[in-house]
């Protein structure tokens, strides 16, 4: 089960890079696909492959990143998932016809599934798997896969959020609370940053303080804390 | 709510004929969703209704609630350790409680919040029924103890059926690979319009309720998705001043 393996990372150490092939790898082991990659966005909202499972994974993101089309592509622009059971057929080459056409020239692929790796608003990028043999995934296998989606998404955004060792950031993050998403929109306000600046400053506000996120949010939403350059408090 | 038979059914049939409407060409489900919450309270016995979906890992999380007080919210949200929403959703059966402090043995945890947290005294659950399964609940709360009058269970059940209907769409139901596209959909579109509303509550000092009507009030008055909006005003690609609050904001509860 690619979610449970996930959940269970240590992430100590582990720089985008590495955590993003712990991911692709989990995923290879845990799904009936062949291989997988990530592509993040960076800072410049250029699109940049972390990590590509094999040779395959790699010619993949090439072609997209290369041709811009594909369903990779349309995932990390829609923000929703792409799930193309068959690349070759005739619904997949209507839609991505350059794109459908070199990966038939190029790679044994036939099945295609992209998730974007996103927590509401904010979008990271996309993780892409591929299988040699037609089909989609089964109905346990999609749910692991969109799960693990999920998870993922949540350990790359806490490694570029993380204020230093907070343990509590995976728990926290998939309990999914709505005041730690409207804490994020204030405090996004309140230093004119980005939502992912927003929410690394209040890990780190609720680290320094040993205090659970959650209960930082809650102060942020109720008005009790507001971030001005220095966190300001009654 | 003392109304004659004639006057409500002229609601109902204003209520289908609105959330009908919502669902043709390309629209929001939670934009749906939010306006059915606000009818199962206007049109069943009830002071309070929320929504809450299943995601991949089967927890169940709030999509829609009638009042973003933070008391219904937490009630909600509860229930995915606790409750007539988990056991309807693991049952796909209804469920309810008549009254909460009698119903210690079952629920032990929730029904101490209810009584100690809340004024409610029923709570009623409602599957959101897809082939035998349930892919989420219609939580009803009322402040006055009893089971639910017949009618009005059937009509719940009726909004509940559109409900499910209106996050798969008439595809999905025939495709079953479709269904955790749709869910995941939902829920991450419910992320976002919660950043989004802290966003507006910040910007214009105001509560959440009141920021999420002025996103409701753009979205509708220009023809857009909720969602989509939600995901520009948190990348800062909207300006805020034409956020104006609806001339007859919701009452909320």
């Amino acid at each position: 089960m690619v979610t449970r393996a996930l959940l269970g990372v240590a992430r100590d150490g582990l720089d985008e890079r590495a955590l993003a092939e712990t991911i692709c790898r989990a995923c290879v082991d845990g799904l009936d696909i062949d291989g997988a990659s990530i592509s993040v966005l960076t800072a410049t909202d250029a699109r940049e492959t972390l990590c590509a499972s094999d040779q395959t994974a790699d010619v993949l993101e090439e072609l997209q990143y290369t041709l811009n089309e594909g369903p990779c592509v349309e995932a990390a622009t829609s923000g929703h998932p792409v799930l193309v059971p068959d690349v070759h057929e005739r619904t997949a080459t209507a839609r991505w016809p350059v794109f459908a056409s070199a990966i038939g020239e190029r790679t044994p692929v036939r099945a295609l599934f992209a998730l974007p790796l996103r927590w509401g608003a904010i979008n990271l990028g996309v993780l892409d798997m591929y299988r040699r043999a037609p089909g989609n995934l089964d109905d346990e296998q999609r749910r692991d896969a969109f799960s693990a989606a999920d998870v993922a998404a949540l350990l790359l955004l806490g490694q570029r959020t993380d204020p230093g060792g907070d343990e509590g950031w995976l728990e926290s993050a998939t309990a999914s609370r709505a005041e730690v998403h409207q804490a994020t929109g204030m405090v996004l306000v309140q230093l004119g940053v980005s939502a992912p600046e927003a929410l690394a400053r209040l890990r780190a506000y609720a680290f320094s303080h040993g205090r659970l996120l959650i209960d930082v949010a809650r102060d942020v939403v109720a008005r009790r804390i507001s971030f001005v350059e220095d966190v300001k408090e009654p | 709510m003392s109304r004659s038979p004639v006057e409500r059914e002229r609601s109902v049939g204003q209520a289908f004929v609105v959330l009908a409407d919502t669902m043709v060409d390309d629209y929001d489900a939670i934009d749906l969703l939010d306006r059915l919450v606000g009818y199962c309270v206007e049109l069943l016995s009830v002071d309070a209704a929320g929504i809450v979906l299943g995601d991949a890992r089967q927890e169940l999380r709030v999509v829609a609630a009638s009042s973003e007080d933070a008391q219904v919210m937490e009630l909600l949200q509860l229930q995915n350790d606790e409750g007539p929403c988990l056991d309807c959703f693991q049952s796909a059966a209804p469920v309810s409680i008549v009254d909460v402090t009698e119903a210690a043995d079952r629920w032990p945890a929730f029904t101490a919040a209810v009584a100690e947290r809340s004024e409610f005294r029923a709570v009623h659950a409602l599957p959101l029924r897809l082939r035998g399964q349930a892919i989420g609940a219609l939580n009803l709360f009322d402040r006055e103890p009893g089971a639910l009058p017949e009618n009005d269970l059937t009509l719940g059940q009726a909004l509940a059926d559109v409900a499910t209907i209106g996050i798969l769409q008439e595809r999905a139901i025939r495709r079953a690979e479709i269904v955790n596209e749709q869910l995941q959909t939902a829920l991450t579109s419910r992320v976002t319009i919660e950043q989004a509303k802290g966003v507006l509550s910040e910007h214009f000092e105001e509560n959440v309720d009141e920021a999420f009507d002025r996103l409701r009030h753009y979205a509708r008055s220009r023809n857009a998705k909720l969602a989509e909006v939600a995901g520009r005003v948190v990348r800062r690609e909207l300006d805020l001043a034409e956020f104006t609050p609806p001339r007859h904001p919701s009452k909320r509860r």
